[in-house]
């Protein structure tokens, strides 16, 4: 896929790689030249099994782990040269990032709202809107080890977008989820759309992957396959269903 | 340095460190209530048990050909005041030792004749001693011994205040026959002798403090801390917290930073205040100190103290932290922390030992400079230069690992512990290679605690048996077992080319010549006691053993079963994990402390790194379980030949390390195929 790292674009990945030395199996390249790029208010989707790369590729997004080489730039920031910056400008939230239980769902917000650099002085109006928004304030001053599933998750999506980022990445946010709380979070993914956000959105999930993104990378063994949208992807492949489409591409053809 | 940053980062580690029950439970409230109560606790059994002692009527019997003359000395003496409260009765069992093992007597006097008496002093290997000092054993003269069952709390202090009777019957019988004899004066009337102590009380009690001030100190501060570090780093990640936070705004530096400061602050805190309950408990006469105790510290002396101990506090802290990083969860968080708290206890013992000055090299070793210092200050004899000297180290080495700590944080491998959620989820040999250590760890503990507390396990083949099938054995197949391991690839069955075998056969004589001249070599520089080898010898060959037990149970059992578990298993779960060579002397190390006596650690290490040699150049243990089993097989037959390898000259230890060196060529030349 062609990119323009000097782009518009919030969010430019080029030739993204991650290598990892296995002590068994040797050198693997969990991601191999990954680029895409994704627009502003736009639900950009990768979709792939597990162990395709999903989660390397936005780990490294995220900063939490180097890539090999290869870089991506959000709102201008590049993720080996400055960190920090890219850090601020974007939410990421994933099943394994977990809240304080010891802190209350208020102190929470507070905390990541104020690690993430968002003003001092506008702090409390933040925290006290994302409050109301998430349907949180009956709950907001009790500690989140006593709180249910729902309610974690509400309060998790919260703290994500505290410093009110321009970028949030969801790395398949609704794994292990039951159906309720699954579609709370993608009625709160498809909000952060409408608030003019890009959403970056991992899943394997290929009816979540349908309904929610704008475009959809298929992603296998570290490569996207093909990048478009479903209508796009439909025409290219002559295929209904996305399940279809995507075994088209992981499998080739029957 | 994101000063804003650490210090939100700071206030939120602090509230969830007192947020935190169990930190604070353990850490405050339970010292504040468990040191008295273990005192007051300890008191009370000391108490009851003394009762008790007063009140028991020792039920015993005495045997032997002059038994007549012991019951008289005995009657003569036991109302003796000294013994106002020892309350006995005899017996007249028909099988004294019979009685013994039915616990219808404590315990009974044999009486000896004089060649009983020779005979009994030559199987007894335990020097007689006077004070400290060895004395050399009187033979020609009658004996008398008592025997009871030392796994008898009561019977064990009956036997003590027997003895002690017995002995001033002899001393008194002595000095009747001394003065029937024309002795002119008592003896004890010879000569007056007083010693005359210049110390004032405050340098003595110094002095007492002084040696276990540090390691006490460190106790607290490595107690209080790991409980703190633990939670902050591999707690977080098993929670996923700590994942959370580094995708945040805050730099890696700010986040080690502040987790470091937080694990000092509470180590600091909770020490400071383990000190004042101490200080409160000793006003309230819980803790009772000597009539002759006392402190005297000047405010220079505290300030000194405090020089030397807040580094300290930060290089331990900051060690914590690195330690709780590398694990990945709470609980081998905690596994990690008993060798760390080992490894920082022994340097603090340093104070312990006679001579050791801070105006010395001392003062560049971290920990040890420290235990040295603050033992002077305590004496009053502090040296304000190396004292900065002391803190200056501790503190660069603080620093040191509070760097390190922080680099730790921007390791992949280190934070995201994808690698490890794979092993437990995928089981078998991914998991089977992290744990595997911790599986040799509690094989260790089992060993060393079964042998040392079971009485049954003394003897030299159950104790064999029980480790080798009991521990290695069995330990080995279920590892195998529970990891689904591949036999094969674990034994590495595959034929190994004859010029292997003969070597290894070469090789075993070599080996027992070059390690008597290794040594004999390192004897020159740091002389072995001769006490030490003569225990050396008295385990590696027990006597008593036939031959051919000896061989089946010192050569070919622990070769079967140690090679299995160590070459076997132990290298098959490391195999990837070190360079080749780091790998040998890794499982040979390990080998060594299993043998856990000092003194057979090094030897057994150094032919346990020639095992795992053999073991890695021909990716198969059965070469090497031929090795073991001739090395140990020779070394018994030699000794039963009573040939010793001591008397070669250094020509043949030479030649010797010539064929050494050859064989291990040639298993290397002929092995590396597999």
């Amino acid at each position: 896929m062609q990119v323009d790292p000097s782009g518009e674009a919030p969010v430019v990945v080029c030739n993204l790689t991650k290598t990892f030395l296995d002590q068994s199996r040797g050198t693997i390249r969990a991601v191999d030249g990954i680029s895409f790029q994704c627009r502003e208010s736009e639900i950009f989707g990768l979709l792939g099994a597990n162990g395709a790369g999903k989660t390397t590729t936005l780990r490294m997004m995220s900063t939490i782990i180097t890539p090999t080489s290869g870089t991506a730039k959000m709102l201008g920031h590049d993720i080996v040269k400055d960190p920090s910056g890219v850090r601020r400008s974007m939410g990421f939230y994933s099943a394994s990032t977990a809240l304080y239980p010891r802190l209350t769902a208020r102190e929470t917000i507070e905390f990541f709202a104020r690690i993430n650099q968002y003003p001092e002085e506008k702090v409390q109006a933040r925290v006290n809107s994302l409050v109301e928004r998430f349907g949180i304030t009956e709950y907001a001053g009790v500690r989140v080890e006593k709180l249910s599933t729902g309610m974690k998750q509400k309060v998790s999506i919260a703290r994500t977008i505290a410093h009110n980022p321009r970028i949030v990445v969801f790395d398949e946010p609704t794994i292990g989820l039951d159906v309720l709380n699954a579609l709370e979070v993608q009625k709160a993914i498809h909000d952060l759309r409408s608030d003019g956000r890009t959403v970056i959105f991992s899943t394997h999930i290929m009816s979540e992957a349908e309904k929610l993104c704008d475009r959809i990378a298929i992603i296998h063994r570290g490569r996207i396959l093909a990048c478009d949208t479903l209508a796009g992807l439909r025409e290219a492949t002559g295929l209904h269903y996305l399940e279809d489409i995507f075994l088209l591409y992981v499998r080739g053809p029957a | 340095m994101n000063w804003a940053a650490l210090k939100l980062l700071f206030k939120h580690e602090m509230r969830m460190v007192l947020r935190s029950r169990r930190t604070v439970v353990t850490s405050l409230v339970l010292p504040a209530v468990l040191m008295p109560g273990l005192i007051l606790g300890t008191r009370y059994v000391q108490r009851q048990q003394a009762i008790q002692l007063d009140q028991t009527t020792f039920l015993y019997a005495i045997t032997g050909p002059w038994a007549d003359e012991a019951r008289r000395l005995i009657e003569r003496y036991k109302d003796a005041p000294e013994f106002r409260n020892f309350h006995l009765r005899e017996e007249h069992p028909a099988h004294p030792e019979q009685a013994l093992e039915d616990r219808t007597l404590h315990f009974y006097v044999r009486t000896m004749t004089v060649e009983e008496a020779n005979q009994a002093a030559d199987d007894d290997d335990d020097t007689p001693t006077l004070g400290s000092q060895p004395v050399e054993r009187v033979t020609g003269v009658r004996g008398l011994q008592v025997v009871f069952r030392g796994n008898q709390q009561i019977a064990r202090t009956g036997v003590e205040r027997m003895v002690d009777l017995m002995r001033a019957a002899r001393r008194n019988e002595s000095y009747t026959i001394m003065f029937s004899a024309g002795f002119p004066s008592h003896p004890e009337g010879i000569l007056a002798m007083t010693a005359s102590n210049v110390a004032t009380d405050s340098q003595i009690s110094g002095s007492n403090l002084g040696r276990f001030f540090t390691v006490v100190l460190v106790v607290w501060l490595v107690a209080a801390g790991s409980i703190v570090a633990m939670d902050i780093i591999a707690g977080e990640k098993e929670r996923g917290t700590l994942e959370t936070l580094i995708t945040s705004g805050a730099g890696r530096i700010e986040i080690a930073t502040a987790k470091f400061l937080a694990i000092w602050t509470v180590g600091l805190v909770i020490t400071i205040a383990q000190v004042l309950y101490a200080l409160i408990y000793i006003r309230l006469n819980v803790i009772q100190l000597p009539d002759n105790f006392e402190i005297d510290l000047s405010a220079q002396s505290i300030a000194q103290l405090f020089v030397l101990f807040v580094p300290l506090a930060a290089a331990i802290a900051a060690a914590l932290l690195i330690v709780s990083a590398y694990a990945k969860t709470y609980k081998e968080a905690q596994l990690h922390f008993f060798p760390f708290f080992v490894g920082t206890l022994v340097p603090s013992l340093a104070a312990v030992l006679p001579g050791l000055k801070s105006r010395s090299i001392i003062a560049f070793i971290p920990l040890v400079n420290v235990s040295v210092a603050a033992r002077e200050v305590l004496t009053g004899r502090a040296d304000p230069l190396m004292i900065g000297v002391t803190a200056l180290v501790m503190s660069l080495t603080a620093a040191a690992l509070i760097r390190y700590s922080a680099k730790l944080l921007t390791r992949e491998d280190i934070i995201v512990w994808t690698q490890h959620e794979q092993a437990i989820l995928e089981g078998g040999e991914k998991l089977f290679q992290r744990r595997v250590l911790q599986w040799f760890a509690v094989m260790w503990a089992v060993t060393f605690a079964v042998v040392t507390n079971v009485p049954q396990l003394q003897g030299a083949r159950v104790q064999i048996l029980f480790n080798e099938i009991g521990i290695f054995l069995v330990g080995s197949l279920l590892m195998i077992w529970r990891y689904r391991l591949n036999l094969r690839d674990v034994i590495g069955i595959h034929r190994v080319r004859w010029p292997v075998w003969a070597a290894v056969l070469m090789a075993v004589p070599a080996a027992q010549v070059v390690a008597v001249a290794f040594f004999r070599l390192v004897n020159t520089v740091i002389p072995t006691p001769t006490e030490l080898l003569r225990e050396l010898g008295k385990q590696v060959a027990p006597t008593g053993m036939p031959l051919w037990q000896m061989i089946f149970f010192m050569a070919i059992l622990p070769a079967a079963c140690e090679e299995l578990a160590f070459r076997g298993v132990l290298l098959h779960g490391v195999r990837n994990r070190f360079h080749p060579v780091v790998r040998c002397l890794f499982v040979g190390v390990i080998f060594g402390v299993f043998h856990y006596t000092l003194f057979r650690i090094a030897p057994t290490a150094l032919l346990g790194v020639i095992l795992t040699a053999i073991a890695v150049m021909t990716g198969s243990i059965l070469p090497g379980l031929l090795f073991h089993a001739a090395n140990n097989s020779f070394a018994i037959l030699m000794d039963a030949a009573g040939i010793s390898l001591n008397r070669f000259d250094w020509g043949t230890y030479l030649a010797a390390f010539g064929v050494f060196f050859l064989s291990m060529h040639t298993i290397w030349r002929y092995g590396k195929d597999h």
